[in-house]
């Protein structure tokens, strides 16, 4: 492997120096399950390591003026374990509970999930149907971006070299316990998604009012499919509706073909999964 | 600037044995095991966190060897095969040679650490629970049946004990 020096701050002062002084020659770690294969792969070659998995302040799931706060070293294990989450988001936590295998979750992380930024990043996909606002700190400046603008391409994010993420946030509401999950792969475990889809939804007297729909490896990035959304707004929901709804869910993907599936395949079969995963929660 | 790698010193406990080496820090969890510590038990398997023959404790999670930096646990504390069961078998090994769940025995060391986790969260887990909770400890030779049964067979034990 590809040396490095290697470097780990105990708080997140001292890891935004870091960052500011090495700017690109530095990389962060923390669960290090996609880090060091990159890195073993030569697909990443940083000449420093900033380990921040001692930063306590980057940890915990809490929940303060009805948002709840996710650090970004939360682990897909804590996700799965937490029951504030399975109480407010039910959907993450099954989203958690197909990711990788237990021994994985143990270390995989949601920042590292976010911060890879592979169309399929299956915490993704659930955290983009709740609007999550990713909090971004750098030595200099603080901000916020929302987690539809935060990726911009297949493994790239809007994160500069001298930014981390500090907290993922997101409001408690009632939408958010209404919703399916399903992640479609190639066997039943250890997978990388072909497609994934969240819906989150709100049906008062047979009619729409809240509908988000997300998915994961049907484009570049991990989407919300807000034309189907919005043309779903407001509608009674019947047979004729959902037919309907699944032509524009197919207009709005925008896979490509690759190992796993072909473009045609994804965009049939997104139409699929939204027809499974609505009629599961519509009824 | 000068990228020279260091080395660096770390001190940590493996199978309540404390231990102390100088090491570089890109050397793999897995790679000072082995071979700075003889601990042969773990195996390598892919390398790339897929098959979990890597697989020891660390502060008594289960996690994998190859994925993780030696650098890492300084300070914490490791399990590995040789640590699990020392004078006598311990019984989930015991319930592995009974129930025929070890034939090239490659991916057993990670597969009975990963057991010993299971059990620990859930002393009566369904087979569902069982194959859930393997799915990333992955067998070539026995097709998984006779390890499913070693882990009930030895949870039922576990439970009349």
């Amino acid at each position: 492997m590809n040396q490095f020096r290697y470097v780990s701050p105990k708080t997140i002062k001292e890891a935004l120096e870091i960052l500011k002084e090495e700017r690109a020659n530095a990389c962060i770690a923390a669960g290090c399950s996609n880090l060091l294969p990159n890195i073993r792969d030569k697909k990443l070659s940083p000449k420093l390591l900033v380990d921040i998995t001692n930063i306590g302040e980057l940890k915990g799931i809490s929940q303060k003026n009805g948002k709840i706060c996710l650090g970004p070293l939360t682990t897909i294990a804590e996700l799965v374990n937490s029951k504030l989450l399975l109480k407010e988001y039910p959907i993450l936590h099954q989203a958690a509970e197909q990711f990788a295998d237990p021994v994985v979750r143990n270390n995989a992380t949601i920042g590292g999930n976010l911060v890879t930024a592979s169309p399929a990043a299956d915490i993704a996909v659930p955290l983009l149907t709740l609007d999550a606002l990713i909090k971004i700190d750098s030595a200099i400046q603080k901000r916020e971006v929302g987690l539809k603008d935060f990726f911009i391409g297949p493994g790239r994010t809007v994160l500069r070299e001298d930014e981390m993420i500090t907290e993922i946030e997101f409001e408690s509401s009632n939408i958010n316990k209404n919703g399916c999950y399903i992640k479609l792969g190639l066997r039943k475990a250890m997978a990388i998604a072909v497609a994934s889809i969240v819906i989150n939804l709100e049906v008062k007297e047979n009619k729409i009012v809240q509908v988000r729909i997300a998915m994961g490896s049907v484009a570049p990035t991990p989407i919300r499919l807000t034309a189907t959304e919005g043309f779903l707004q407001d509608q009674e929901v019947d047979d004729e509706l959902i037919e309907k709804a699944i032509n524009k869910v197919r207009e709005e993907v925008n896979p490509i073909s690759d190992i796993r599936a072909s473009d045609e395949y994804r965009r049939y079969v997104s139409g699929v999964l939204f027809k499974r995963a609505f009629k599961k929660i519509s009824i | 600037m000068n990228y020279k790698m260091k080395k660096v010193n770390i001190e940590f406990m493996v199978n309540n044995k404390k231990r102390r080496l100088s090491i570089k820090v890109n050397e793999l969890l897995i790679n000072i095991l082995r071979n700075n510590l003889n601990l042969t038990g773990t195996k390598y398997g892919c390398g790339i966190g897929e098959c979990g023959a890597c697989t020891v404790l660390l502060e008594g999670k289960p996690i994998l060897s190859c994925l993780t930096l030696a650098v890492e646990v300084d300070g914490k504390n490791i399990t590995t095969i040789e640590g699990i069961g020392e004078d006598k078998l311990h019984p989930i090994q015991e319930s592995f040679l009974k129930q025929g769940a070890v034939q090239c025995g490659f991916c057993t060391p990670g597969m009975i650490i990963a057991v010993k986790s299971l059990l620990k969260e859930n002393s009566t887990p369904t087979e569902e629970d069982i194959r859930n909770y393997l799915r990333g400890n992955l067998c070539r030779c026995t097709g998984y049946n006779q390890i499913i049964k070693a882990v009930k067979s030895c949870a039922s034990e576990q439970k009349t004990n």
